[in-house]
């Protein structure tokens, strides 16, 4: 994708954004467009490092450093972004990316029908094992590291 | 500009989130624990039910176009996670053994649960690929290149890969939720857990967490952003060198105790 269709896209998305932020959260507009548009900056901005930093790590690797270091106590952008950013909810942003995973879902239901019951029970009981286990050993481990 | 064209799949969208958020979120108590509905469950469903083939209104075109969408969207979650981790890192160093621990319950947790009921349905060597991992696309990437698409192996991961694009969401969300409600572990170690490696599927558990925990959402979501983070950048190396082999090893030992006599199909009807 190219990087013009990458930021029209996310525009887009930042519309959507800004209207279930704004009904469903009711956090302030022109602040949370402000923060949309930072952000954008940052992911687009990641994508780019991505593709010329001849290392081999992905995408999500490079718009996270750039994400954390912008707002780590060391920025002089910190107070400023966060400021911002914090204006944009996270629950907000999660609804247009599961809309559009909705949208996508009946590319693989024909496939679907022809599975069993019993690869659904199993996917399920994988998704929880990962959940539940990863839970589990975090709660014991952050007792003893006397974080909670 | 092939997304941009189908201006259609847009406006859905954006009708879509509109009407899930001026309902807002639900809760149903469900014996001792809470099922929430969050505004993104409904636009998953309403989304899933305007997708039905059968209701011709959006075509394979457009459905591609979203899928190639949602990719890319999820990597704005991305930005905002690493935005709630930037001032909080000194916080985050402190529980560095529990994250990276965490990150073993995340990697083996698809197997030791998985693998046994899995071979004892009868999958057979379809077991392998399906629980190996919680076969996104790289794992998927793995499996192809050491077995091929066309193997029990691969049918194994590319069933569960289309289970999690179908529910994984979803069933997270409600899971996170319900647990969070419970009370039985505390809402940061939930938040690890969340960090399965999927975007949707942590946004689900994620989002769910901090409903329940409202005046802990921040540290909720630098948790599991971090945890994320992790679980997908190790991932693909810990799924290539460790969870694969161990996930052989297993079977080659269960299959003969647990599996039936039948060792191949399973996963068709």
């Amino acid at each position: 994708m190219k990087l013009v269709e990458t930021a029209l896209v996310l525009l887009i998305m930042g519309i959507m954004t800004i209207a279930g932020n704004t009904i469903g959260y009711h956090l302030p507009i022109t602040e949370a467009i402000i923060g949309y548009l930072i952000m954008l900056a940052i992911t687009l901005l990641g994508i780019v490092l991505a593709k010329i930093i001849p290392l081999k790590l992905p995408m999500v690797f490079w718009i996270s450093l750039i994400a954390l270091l912008s707002t780590a106590p060391f920025s002089p952008f910190a107070k400023i972004i966060t400021e911002y950013t914090n204006q944009v909810n996270f629950l907000a942003l999660t609804t247009p990316i599961l809309a559009y995973a909705g949208l996508s879902i009946g590319k693989d239901l024909a496939i679907f029908k022809k599975m069993s019951w019993r690869i659904v029970v199993v996917a399920l009981v994988v998704y929880t094992g990962t959940f539940v286990c990863a839970t589990a050993i975090a709660e014991v481990m952050l007792r003893f590291e006397g974080v909670i | 500009m092939s997304t941009l064209k189908d201006w259609k799949i847009h406006v859905a969208a954006l009708i879509i989130v509109i009407i899930c958020e001026l309902i807002g979120t639900t809760k149903i108590q469900v014996g001792p624990g809470v099922l929430l509905f969050l505004p993104m469950l409904y636009a998953m469903v309403l989304g899933g039910i305007l997708s039905w083939p059968r209701l011709k209104l959006i075509n394979v075109k457009q459905m591609n176009a979203a899928s190639a969408i949602l990719g890319l969207s999820t990597l704005m979650l991305v930005t905002k996670l690493g935005l709630i981790i930037g001032p909080s890192l000194a916080k985050l160093g402190s529980s560095g053994l529990a994250l990276s621990l965490q990150e073993l319950g995340h990697f083996l947790g698809t197997v030791i649960l998985g693998l046994p009921l899995a071979i004892f349905l009868g999958l057979g060597r379809e077991s392998i690929g399906a629980t190996f991992s919680i076969d996104r696309e790289p794992n998927i990437a793995i499996i192809a290149e050491k077995y091929g698409m066309d193997s029990p192996e691969g049918r194994g991961v590319m069933s569960v890969y289309i289970c999690g694009t179908l529910f994984g969401a979803v069933w997270l969300g409600l899971l996170a939720g319900y647990l969070a409600a419970l009370k039985i572990f505390h809402p940061y170690a939930l938040a690890m857990g969340a960090g399965v490696g999927s975007g949707s599927m942590m946004a689900a558990a994620s989002g769910a967490i901090t409903a329940v925990f409202p005046e802990q959402a921040n540290e909720i979501l630098m948790y599991a952003g971090a945890s994320n983070l992790l679980t997908t950048i190790i991932g693909i190396y810990f799924c290539l060198f460790v969870s694969l082999p161990v996930t052989e090893y297993l079977y080659k030992i269960l299959s003969p105790i647990i599996g039936k006599t039948k060792t191949s199909g399973g996963v068709a009807k």
